[in-house]
């Protein structure tokens, strides 16, 4: 009860901060009423996933503070669990994705246990690593495709299929996607300020420090971690569904993995709304900029160019983002 | 039975013995002073004793079970906590925050950690600051704060390591009167390392003296005081002799 309680208590934000919040929910809700534009819906759609993708790094990356530049893999597991049942056994998307969750849990416990014995850069070079090796695995995979990937054939399905999740207006997925999100954000609230919320907090301050106050460090890492990579592979699984074309090089790759920790780090890594921020910045700019400068003018690239910029004024202006700049404000006022 | 039982402690770095075969034991109520010259080992004792990492050998005897080389994590869930010399804080935990993360070891539930660390601000009279960030805080403050955290987790045994380091005489007071009422009114068993002579001579029921990584004395503090071993220790073997040479 306590639990579900503080989920949905966003008591201790300003009463502007709600409202804005409240207002921004009801515009994403009534969206799809605006004219219909393709380029529109889909780029909301991506808000959506890659806000998904960053509230589930952030627990381990923002909160614990262990930078994690490896999600991409547990993204592949998710979205290849649901792809490979689908199409060889025919099982639906609400049966798939749960078990696509638990490999991909699996997977990272195996490897999270000697990752979380590494520190701060050697961490973050591992998970890289781990994450490329996996991709380079699915690349020589014949069962799951190897490098052409698996696709979805959309006429063989009914659309709306809400069992399996096919469909043909992009309208349904908005609105899956969009109670994902919700439900998402209602996690996340209620793990800040849950017992591992606060003991990530502590790590990140001082390790030695949350040991003497009886945490287990190793274990507290490796278990969020599992959390972090639930988070993407579900909405890995979805990715699936709505791209209904996956290959190791675009499900996989390390741009996925650096644009999900950018975004969270962007928007303010260790806070609630960091990740959205970060999306809703990030992912109109990074679609604004690939459809036209990209495409129509030519310039190819611009779009790293701009992460790399990003990556820069960050780390030498305010680690802790976006967010951290508008708390740092409102702390200046009080005082 | 003694409430801890450091037995032929040994701990080495490389080949500097910071401890070397230290023995001593700890009464149940006791409040035991830990001190010595800058260097002797004090802080890598209470290192080894709260399990931050493991002596080279010997044994620790813990509320009669042997506790070597177990985790830090391990022994504040039985009951030992300490605090930190230099407390570094990164994050942007507050002191009420600071105080819950403790208060979750016993707790899964953030409305009983949050009511148990207001309570235990408001007995060391932090209320005040408890939304403060405690890198923010003068001193005297962290100290207190810190003090208060190692409470948090709900010890038997609290180790503290000069909390007194820095502060002025009637911050000194102030401590003071917070370590007698932890010691006397929470019932906990403490040991302490400290410089400030004033502090640790009018508080110790007992001090255990530390030079170069062996114990050297260990009694009453007054005795201690007049101890020819420590005075050489702490003030140098030419002012030893030229005293008895007068």
């Amino acid at each position: 009860m306590e639990a579900i309680r503080n989920a949905v208590d966003f008591s201790d934000f300003p009463w502007s901060d709600r409202m804005l919040a409240l207002a921004v929910f009801c515009l994403l809700l009534i969206f799809p009423l605006f004219p219909y534009s393709a380029f529109a819906m889909a780029t909301m759609i991506q808000f959506f996933i890659f806000s998904l993708y960053g509230m589930g790094w952030n627990t381990i990356g923002g909160y614990g503070g262990q930078v994690d530049l490896g999600k991409a893999q547990y993204v592949g597991i998710g979205a290849y669990t649901t792809m490979v049942c689908l199409l060889r056994w025919d099982i639906p998307f609400w049966v798939s994705m749960p078990i696509g969750a638990c490999l991909a849990m699996a997977w990272s416990f195996i490897i999270g246990y000697p990752l979380f014995k590494l520190k701060g850069h050697y961490f973050a070079i591992a998970t890289i690593a781990t994450s490329l090796v996996l991709k380079d695995i699915f690349e020589v995979w014949k069962f799951v495709g190897a490098a052409r990937g698996l696709g979805i054939l959309p006429y063989k399905y009914q659309s709306p299929d809400f069992l399996r999740l096919i469909f043909k207006e992009d309208l349904y997925y908005y609105y899956v996607i969009f109670a994902f999100f919700v439900i998402g954000l209602l996690y996340m609230n209620w793990f800040r300020k849950s017992r591992l919320g606060y003991q990530l907090r502590s790590i990140k301050d001082n390790e030695d420090m949350a040991r003497s106050l009886g945490i287990n460090v190793h274990w507290a890492k490796i278990k969020t971690y599992a959390i972090a990579t639930a988070f993407v592979s579900v909405v890995g699984s979805f990715h699936a569904v709505y791209i209904k074309n996956i290959e190791p090089e675009d499900t996989m790759s390390l741009d996925i993995s650096i644009l999900i920790a950018l975004m969270a780090m962007l928007g303010g890594a260790g806070s609630l709304w960091g990740p959205i921020i970060g999306a809703g910045i990030l992912i109109p700019l990074k679609n604004y900029l690939k459809e036209w400068l990209g495409a129509a003018a030519g310039l190819l690239g611009i779009d790293l160019v701009i992460y790399g910029v990003i990556i820069m004024l960050i780390s030498a202006f305010e680690p802790r983002g976006i967010w951290g700049i508008v708390e740092k404000v409102r702390r200046r006022k009080r005082i | 039975m003694a409430l801890l039982d450091v037995q032929n402690l040994v701990k080495a770095f490389g080949g500097l013995k910071a401890n070397d075969d230290v023995s001593f034991s700890l009464q149940k109520g006791e409040l035991l002073g830990l001190i010595g010259p800058n260097g002797a080992g004090k802080t890598t004792l209470f290192n080894c004793i709260a399990g931050m990492f493991p002596p080279s050998s010997g044994r620790i005897v813990f509320n009669g079970e042997d506790v070597t080389a177990l985790g830090a994590h391990a022994m504040a869930r039985r009951g030992l906590a300490r605090t930190f010399q230099v407390y570094v804080a990164a994050g942007d935990l507050n002191v009420l925050e600071n105080v819950m993360v403790g208060c979750f070891l016993r707790t899964r539930s953030p409305a009983r950690a949050r009511a148990r660390a207001e309570g235990i601000l408001e007995n060391l009279r932090l209320r005040e600051l408890r939304h403060s960030l405690v890198s923010e805080l003068p001193v005297a403050a962290q100290k207190r704060v810190t003090m208060a955290t190692a409470l948090s987790t709900e010890p038997i045994l609290l180790l503290l390591d000069e909390v007194a380091a820095g502060l002025n005489s009637s911050e000194i007071e102030d401590i003071m009167a917070n370590i007698r009422r932890i010691h006397r009114d929470l019932g906990v068993t403490v040991m302490l390392i400290e410089h400030v002579m004033e502090l640790v001579m009018n508080i110790s029921d007992r001090l255990i003296v530390l030079d170069y990584g062996k114990k050297i004395a260990e009694g009453d503090p007054k005795q201690v005081a007049k101890d020819p071993q420590v005075i050489k220790a702490y003030l140098g073997e030419r002012y030893v002799r030229e005293r008895t040479t007068l």
